[in-house]
């Protein structure tokens, strides 16, 4: 059983560990063993193996219909359909203690749309703390956390008002922070600045590279330059399954499949 | 008619359209001005809130008892069936399965189609006969409840439903359990609509008379309840007994008097509720 | 885990509250059906005393109100319908739109007094008839008492055909009267349906209002289609003999019996008009 798997054990672990990963040195945080995924009679997912290194981001690029999203999702539960092995911090995020809440502590999410609760900023960010004391008293920790979100200085000052008058943008970095307030050990993202201004786009990357000193991010995007802006390893999916993961310079210069380098050329050729 | 003008012939349409609805744009103002104006010798503040002085059979001068046990028969049913009914609805939306939710909308819409005073029937049997609880309060206000149960519960369903599935999965995303997202997203969002609701319940309850007649009220001699196991006078059942009293021209303008009454009551919840939806619409 | 016990045991108790009427009336008047068999749902003499409970002179008031109250309220509500959706400007609309908001909100026993103290002597003394209380007063109340139903739904139904729709007629150079009857009101029609059933529903169920003006006497009308006499419906009877059966006799449970044959249809039409169309 997976479950037993300890980071000292690394890469010495049974046959259920991807040999690609052996090469890296650096443990991972989280290992997505045979991940399979069927909604509706269609293949969403198919046998996915990866894992993701204890820092950094690691981009997920693909075309469309590649179930990038759908694999984030089984991630942190909200699909619980799928079938396969998902370890975190070497416990299998089925039998979680606390069920799929406490997991959801842990692995946090941030969707593609921000959504925003009919609430203040300040209450948003705070939303996800437990008890309403700890929330009163948060002040400190909504700062670190806007400041984080590179959101702190355009809303210092009206921290009360309601945080639909916000902007898409800022909307969406307000998702971030509230995200990182609970302090998850992953964050997973799901392409976080589709259909943003360059502005945003930009704070949000810097952002995710600061977040990435600490704790590992996963990141979903159909923008390949900014998966190499976000460096750290590069995963290319396509029709539900991993057909290769690598540094993210080695997978853009020489990708080594057939299909990565098809969707490079074609992908480099939209962008001309 | 194919032979006449296109022009003749949308006129002609036109009129007769008019001519079929002009009975429905007449009648509204007509019955509404009958019933003050048939009112009008009566309806004074003294009416509304005084109370019986001589008591004969069913008539009495003012209507505030009546008008105290509606209202609190009207409440009671609303207090009752609340409960129920918010629990029906969020079990929908969080944990039942799509076979389950059918079967719920199915049984809560038949229930909604069943005459009121079938359920006045039920309730002589089981409350007032069965369980020993008498012509009484609590009878009337259980069978109300049953009546207006349905149409919180649909309320209730409609409002969840419109809360668009992102924003639960976006507390549940942050780690919050059913009960958190319940109380903290979904209440908070609609409890205006919920609200609203809530006072066309209240305008239902006050309007239904067949279910109370059996179970909640006397013909005569009752003016305030001892207990809830001592029948009420409602506005409903008064203006009843006193259209089967006779020709005395008193007698008739009572009973125009407290219809002018009980149509205000009922008016003023429908429009407070109309009020609220316009107010949450922003 | 509480919460989801909680919910679940509340749900279930409100779910049994159709189960345990239904129950209740068919054991109730389980006693009749056990003496006499089904055959009284077609007997013609409704005489308790007597032990005989024929139902169909009740079954007939009932539906020649309901039909009478439909076939006055259908056309007019559903033309008001039309004029507030298409002709009238928006002001107007909104009024006359409340006005019948406001008139759904009347309470049936309001109904009841408008019928017994100005529709009985204004068909007395135009029709010339010995007593006003008849299946005519019964269906022109339940008319009155329905339109509002059937004009707000109707509203509605034919507002929430797409403006498109509407210049794709114009563009073709069709007229409103055509506009009307081969494209709005087709598209409209389900939700028109809708409507008249769920007045049906009601009209069906109406108690108070109809005891005072029906005349309660059981016979079948004479001829058949004259409803200009005095007669009987389900919820009439229901409502009169209430007070005078004593529980547990063989009244008791005819009475209960008509409660239950009026619940099994109400629920049928509420099924059928149900817009989701659920799982019967």
């Amino acid at each position: 059983m997976i479950a037993d798997i300890k980071h000292e054990d690394f890469p010495k672990a049974e046959s259920a560990v991807p040999t690609e990963l052996v090469e890296s040195q650096l443990p991972s945080l989280l290992i997505v063993d045979k991940l399979s995924l069927t909604l509706a009679g269609n293949k969403i997912l198919q046998r996915v193996d990866f894992s993701l290194p204890k820092e950094g981001v690691t981009s997920v690029i693909g075309p469309s219909g590649a179930g990038k999203s759908s694999l984030l999702r089984c991630l942190n539960g909200l699909e619980t359909c799928w079938s396969g092995t998902v370890v975190v911090d070497g416990k299998d995020i089925r039998q979680w203690r606390g069920g799929w809440d406490q997991l959801r502590r842990y692995v946090g999410l941030i969707a593609q749309k921000p959504v925003v609760f009919n609430a203040s900023i300040r209450a948003n960010v705070c939303f996800g703390i437990h008890g309403w004391r700890q929330r009163r008293r948060a002040d400190e920790l909504v700062e670190k956390s806007l400041r984080q979100a590179a959101l702190w200085n355009e809303v210092k000052d009206r921290l009360d008002a309601p945080a639909t008058t916000l902007s898409m943008g800022q909307q969406q970095r307000l998702c971030i922070a509230r995200a990182i307030a609970i302090k998850p050990k992953v964050l997973l993202l799901d392409e976080p600045t589709a259909s943003l201004d360059p502005r945003s786009k930009q704070l949000i990357e810097q952002s995710m590279l600061q977040l990435a000193k600490d704790i590992p991010l996963l990141c979903v995007t159909h923008d390949l330059e900014q998966a190499q802006r976000l460096k750290g390893r590069t995963v290319f999916m396509c029709d539900g399954r991993v057909i290769e993961q690598a540094d993210c310079d080695q997978l853009f210069k020489q990708p080594q499949c057939i299909e990565t380098r098809e969707f490079l050329r074609w992908s480099v050729c939209d962008c001309d | 008619m194919s032979l006449l003008p296109i022009q003749h012939r949308d006129a002609l349409s036109k009129g007769m359209v008019l001519l079929f609805a002009l009975p429905a744009l007449l009648i509204p103002t007509t019955v509404l001005c009958y019933i003050f104006w048939q009112a009008m010798p009566v309806l004074s503040l003294s009416f509304v809130f005084g109370s019986a002085d001589g008591i004969g059979f069913g008539v009495t001068e003012g209507v505030f008892p009546q008008l105290v046990g509606s209202l609190l028969l009207a409440v009671m049913a609303c207090l009752i069936a609340i409960p129920f009914a918010l629990a029906t609805a969020l079990y929908h939306r969080t944990y039942a399965t799509p076979r389950q939710q059918r079967w719920l909308n199915t049984l809560f819409t038949m229930l909604q189609g069943i005459p009121p005073i079938v359920f006045g029937l039920c309730g002589l049997v089981v409350l007032v006969n069965l369980f020993a609880w008498g012509v009484s309060l609590l009878s009337g206000a259980v069978v109300l409840a049953v009546v207006v149960l349905p149409l919180l519960v649909l309320n209730t369903l409609a409002t969840l439903e419109r809360i668009p599935l992102a924003y639960s999965e976006a507390g549940s995303a942050l780690g919050l359990g059913k009960g958190a997202i319940i109380w903290r997203l979904w209440l908070p969002r609609c409890w205006l609509q919920l609200l609203t609701g809530l006072l066309l319940a209240m305008a239902r309850a006050l309007s239904e008379t067949a279910p109370l007649m059996f179970t909640a009220t006397v013909f005569s001699g009752v003016v305030w309840p001892d207990s809830i196991f001592s029948p009420v006078t409602t506005l409903q059942t008064h203006i009843f007994y006193l259209a089967q009293e006779g020709n005395d021209p008193l007698v008739i303008s009572i009973a125009w008097g407290s219809a002018a009454v009980l149509v205000l009551l009922v008016a003023s919840f429908g429009l407070l509720a109309r009020l609220l939806q316009k107010l949450g619409a922003h | 885990m509480m919460l989801r016990w909680w919910l679940s045991i509340s749900t279930l108790l409100s779910s049994l509250t159709i189960v345990l009427v239904l129950g209740f009336l068919l054991q109730s008047s389980w006693p009749l059906i056990q003496q006499q068999g089904i055959a009284f749902i077609i007997g013609t003499e409704w005489y308790p005393f007597e032990s005989l409970f024929g139902m169909l002179p009740a079954l007939i008031g009932t539906i020649w109100a309901v039909a009478l109250a439909l076939l006055i309220a259908l056309p007019c509500g559903v033309a008001a319908a039309i004029l507030c959706a298409e002709l009238l400007p928006k002001p107007l609309r909104g009024s006359v739109r409340f006005g019948m908001e406001l008139m759904a909100g009347v309470p049936s026993v309001v109904y009841g007094l408008l019928g017994m103290w100005l529709l009985l002597p204004l068909l007395e003394s135009q029709l010339n008839l010995l007593t006003g209380r008849t299946l005519l007063a019964a269906g022109l109340l339940l008319a009155l008492m329905i339109l509002p139903t059937i004009m707000v739904l109707s509203e509605d139904a034919i507002r929430a055909v797409q403006q498109s729709q509407r210049e794709a007629a114009k563009n073709l150079g069709i007229g409103w009267d055509a506009t009307l009857w081969r494209v709005l009101l087709p598209q409209a029609w389900p939700g028109i349906r809708v409507a008249t059933l769920l007045a049906t529903g009601r009209a069906m169920g109406e108690t108070v209002a109809v005891m005072l003006v029906v005349g309660s006497i059981d016979r079948i009308p004479e001829p058949f289609y004259n409803f200009l006499q005095p007669a009987q419906t389900l919820t009439s009877r229901i409502g009169r003999e209430m007070v005078e059966a004593s529980v547990g006799s063989l009244h008791w449970a005819a009475l209960l019996f008509c409660g239950l044959m009026l619940a099994v249809v109400a629920m049928g039409i509420a099924l059928l008009s149900d817009r989701r169309r659920m799982v019967i």
